[in-house]
């Protein structure tokens, strides 16, 4: 296992990508999470944007907060989307954006990736691609962005530090991170952080 | 965690209770976990 890392990255990999597979395809079947529009309200999105959506692009968002909701994204921004999922955040990111802006939304789940891009294709937006890559090597240049969004997913990274540096080198200096995700307010135990079953599930 | 990684500015929204009433929740409750935005800046 690599450093002193509490679980092995390719395996909490393979689980987190089983998980949101299902999440992909069957969105409704029922998870230790909620999903979709009924989430997005009760992170406090706003309706108007989130209801312009089709359902394909919100049915299968799993986030666990709002990127958005301490800074809204300024036209013509560079955006990067880590774990971009679905789509959801990024299209919404580019609602903000506007069309002189460029969302790269990122994922490592081919059935994530496949709704998104279908997604976009139907929604014609052409400032939106989406493109495979994990959280601590994303496909794209140093100092690229503007902002890095992301959502529930770096607390499924088992080497969190090499994330954030890997943040700190697709934005550009000046350059922010908007991120949602979740903290615990007792500590886990040792015992439990190294029980792979408990980080998806 | 994120100013040791080199960003500055780091700033913390309210908790958010993510989890209420899925079927995640009673284990969320007992380690009192909850959804945070964050924002941070990389040093200009």
């Amino acid at each position: 296992m690599a450093q002193d890392l509490p679980v092995d990255p390719d395996e909490l990999r393979a689980q987190v990508r089983g998980k949101y597979r299902q999440v992909a395809v069957d969105p409704g079947a029922g998870f230790h999470f909620h999903t979709g529009r009924g989430l997005a309200s009760r992170l406090g999105y706003e309706a108007g944007p989130v209801g312009a959506l089709p359902d394909r692009a919100v049915e299968s968002f799993a986030g666990v907060g709002n990127p958005f909701s301490l800074r809204r994204l300024a036209p013509g921004e560079k955006v990067v989307d880590v774990g971009s999922g679905a789509g959801f955040d990024s299209f919404i990111a580019a609602g903000q954006v506007g069309h002189g802006g460029q969302v790269v939304g990122i994922d490592m789940t081919p059935e994530m990736l496949a709704k998104s891009r279908q997604t976009a294709r139907a929604l014609s937006l052409g400032q939106v691609q989406f493109r495979e890559g994990f959280a601590e090597a994303l496909p794209v240049e140093d100092g690229c962005a503007d902002v890095v969004i992301s959502n529930g997913v770096i607390n499924l990274c088992a080497d969190k530090q090499a994330v954030f540096a890997e943040i700190l080198r697709v934005l550009r200096p000046g350059g922010r991170l908007q991120f949602a995700d979740i903290a615990n307010g007792r500590p886990v135990p040792a015992e439990a952080l190294r029980d792979i079953d408990l980080w998806t599930g | 965690m994120l100013q040791d990684s080199g960003f500055t500015d780091v700033v913390t929204g309210e908790p958010v209770d993510t989890f209420g009433g899925a079927q995640g929740a009673d284990k969320a409750r007992a380690f009192q976990v909850y959804g945070y935005a964050f924002m941070a800046s990389r040093p200009a």
